[in-house]
């Protein structure tokens, strides 16, 4: 009934897999220089009588290994993309290492290389290219790991950080709240005064630098202030519970975790109810897990009206995990006439 | 002359009803806070204006202006919009008159000077610039007073020489529409089963035969069978097989 609530885009695998496409000609040219690099220092670490002849042969050798290498990741992409990150990563050394087994394999049948070896013999010679392999690889990997992790920490930082200033100027929510102030401004002084300092407190934190970590209590107060001006405008249409006594209030979140969360409860779930309905938050820390639920009336068309906000939705699950790791995230439950939103992260310091 | 303040924030009525109170002209009669809602304070109060908020719950305020222009004589109106978008858009080059809130108490003087009704013609060409989307419910007239039928209670619509019969599970009503822009309008919900006929998706139980060997559709909660004419079978027979049914 409900697919704009109720289902999460995945994330496109091509933006999430850290592997570049080994197809792409940057990316060959690239692997032909390490390799190069690598047959160099190869020839310098050993002395030869003829380095320019031994250059040539290692240069032929390596890069045969690296190109084929290549080519066995460019073609496992398809395969690698449905599995996750640490799958794959496992399976690309693998085959790195298959590969190279078996062009040394090769070489050492077609090319007659019996006799440059070194007289190490066979297996000398096919445990001394996979011993090198198994180190390269692996620096190789974790260095694409690595330059992926902060590729998509410094993406997601910006990301939201747009994204909470549109959110937060939504035009509808900044006008009307306006037009709620100027109507306090001769009918309630005192109220009209508050709602000034919440909205103030919103654009500030909307303005602040995403990667920026917040107490949980400011989090929340900002979450309470931007509610506050909800209720303004909506009156008795909109019943706020709160349940957060047993929240740590000096817990380090990341910013900006809670509110965008709150204003798609109000926008699917409130707003669109004629009558309005009931948005209860609900803290919990049980063992080694902090968990905050956000619940909300489902409205029956807000689907076909009102446009899901995956992709904030994507950005909080995305910073959180970056923050926390693997142990936090957000999850939706659809429960009926109500919909639940959880995050969840764990209860000790920030990596 | 009376004037109607529709607008589903309280404060944002409060403060239309205030800046009202300085003009000598005009009295606020009532207030309302959905489409549906002002439809009944209209037909109740028979206000000369009505200051309509665009974006509301349930039935908005573009809807509701379209079926008020259905009255015999129905009131003048000034929309009100926090921010509009496309909406804007379409009013500049429609030259209906609308108000940006915080409304300015200069500007709603000049609009309330200039207020009159809106014509079919607006109405419709809004409509069409996709500001509303498809409307929520159908309005027909019944001895000089509208009677709204939501869209979600429909079972059929037939059409009957100029005039469309509405039929839900508890009344048959006819309304002034052509069942051609009735289709276009509600394609996800209704399916067109005959020349005639409009039937909604969602209260499709099953085809069978009838005597004659002609092809029906059963529907939901109603015992009357609509024919499926031989062009239009194969189509029926794809969107109740795809599960929409």
């Amino acid at each position: 009934m409900n697919p704009g609530n109720s289902t999460i885009r995945k994330p496109n695998r091509q933006e999430t897999l850290f592997l570049p496409g080994f197809c792409d000609i940057g990316i060959v040219f690239a692997v032909v220089l390490i390799a190069e690099l690598l047959a160099i220092v190869l020839v310098l670490a050993n002395s030869h009588n003829d380095p320019w002849s031994e250059l040539g042969l290692t240069s032929l050798f390596v890069q045969w290994i690296a190109l084929s290498s290549a080519a066995v990741l460019c073609l496992a992409r398809p395969m690698l993309m449905r599995v996750s990150n640490t799958a794959a990563a496992l399976t690309s050394y693998l085959l790195l290492l298959l590969t190279t087994a078996v062009v040394s394999e090769l070489a050492y049948q077609l090319a007659g290389l019996q006799t440059q070896s070194g007289g190490v013999g066979h297996a000398g010679f096919l445990f001394r290219n996979l011993g090198m392999s198994a180190i390269i690889s692996a620096l190789v990997l974790r260095y694409l790991y690595v330059q992926h992790q902060w590729r998509q920490k410094i993406q997601a930082e910006a990301q939201a950080r747009v994204q909470a200033l549109q959110a937060r100027i939504r035009p509808h929510f900044l006008f009307n709240s306006m037009n709620s102030i100027a109507s306090l401004t001769r009918s309630d002084p005192v109220r009209a005064e508050q709602a000034v300092q919440d909205l103030a407190d919103l654009f500030r934190i909307s303005l602040h630098d995403a990667a920026e970590r917040v107490t949980l209590e400011d989090e929340l107060d900002v979450a309470q202030g931007y509610l506050r001006m909800e209720a303004l405008r909506l009156g008795d249409r909109l019943q706020v519970e709160w349940d957060i006594e047993r929240l740590p209030r000096k817990r380090l979140i990341p910013s900006l975790i809670l509110q965008p969360l709150l204003e798609n409860a109000v926008y699917h779930g409130i707003e669109p109810l004629p009558q309005g309905g009931l948005i209860s938050i609900s803290g919990s820390a049980e063992g080694r897990r902090i968990t905050i639920t956000i619940s909300n009336p489902r409205a029956p068309d807000s689907a076909g009206k009102r446009q899901g906000n995956q992709i904030a939705l994507e950005n909080i699950r995305l910073r959180l995990q970056l923050a926390f790791g693997e142990q936090a995230g957000v999850a939706l439950r659809d429960a009926g006439d109500r919909f639940e939103t959880t995050l969840y992260f764990p209860r000790e310091k920030m990596q | 002359m009376k004037c109607l303040v529709v607008d589903d924030e309280p404060l944002a009525r409060q403060r239309l009803v205030r800046l009202l109170e300085a003009s000598e002209e005009w009295d606020v009669c009532g207030e309302a806070g959905n489409g549906e809602q002002t439809l009944q304070e209209v037909q109740k109060l028979r206000p000369d204006l009505v200051l309509l908020d665009i974006r509301m719950p349930g039935m908005d305020g573009l809807e509701a202006a379209r079926h008020l222009a259905q009255l015999e004589d129905p009131p003048a109106v000034v929309f009100t919009t926090a921010y509009g978008d496309h909406a804007l858009e379409a009013f500049e080059t429609q030259a209906v008159d609308y108000l940006l809130k915080p409304i300015h108490p200069e500007r709603l003087q000049q609009a309330l000077e200039k207020a009159r009704r809106l014509s079919q013609t607006q109405l419709q060409e809004l409509q069409q610039a996709n500001v509303g989307g498809s409307r929520t419910h159908l309005c027909a007239r019944n001895r000089g007073n509208l009677e709204l039928i939501p869209i979600t209670e429909i079972v059929y619509l037939q059409a009957d020489n100029k005039y469309v019969t509405v039929c839900s599970r508890t009344l048959q009503i006819l309304i002034e529409e052509s069942l051609k822009s009735l289709e276009e309008e509600f394609t996800d919900c209704f399916l067109r089963i005959h020349r005639n006929a409009l039937v909604a998706v969602a209260a499709i139980r099953g085809l069978e035969k009838d005597a004659e060997g002609r092809c029906c559709v059963v529907l939901d909660g109603i015992e009357e069978r609509l024919e499926v004419s031989r062009r239009l079978l194969p189509e029926v027979r794809k969107r109740i097989k795809t599960g929409v049914v």
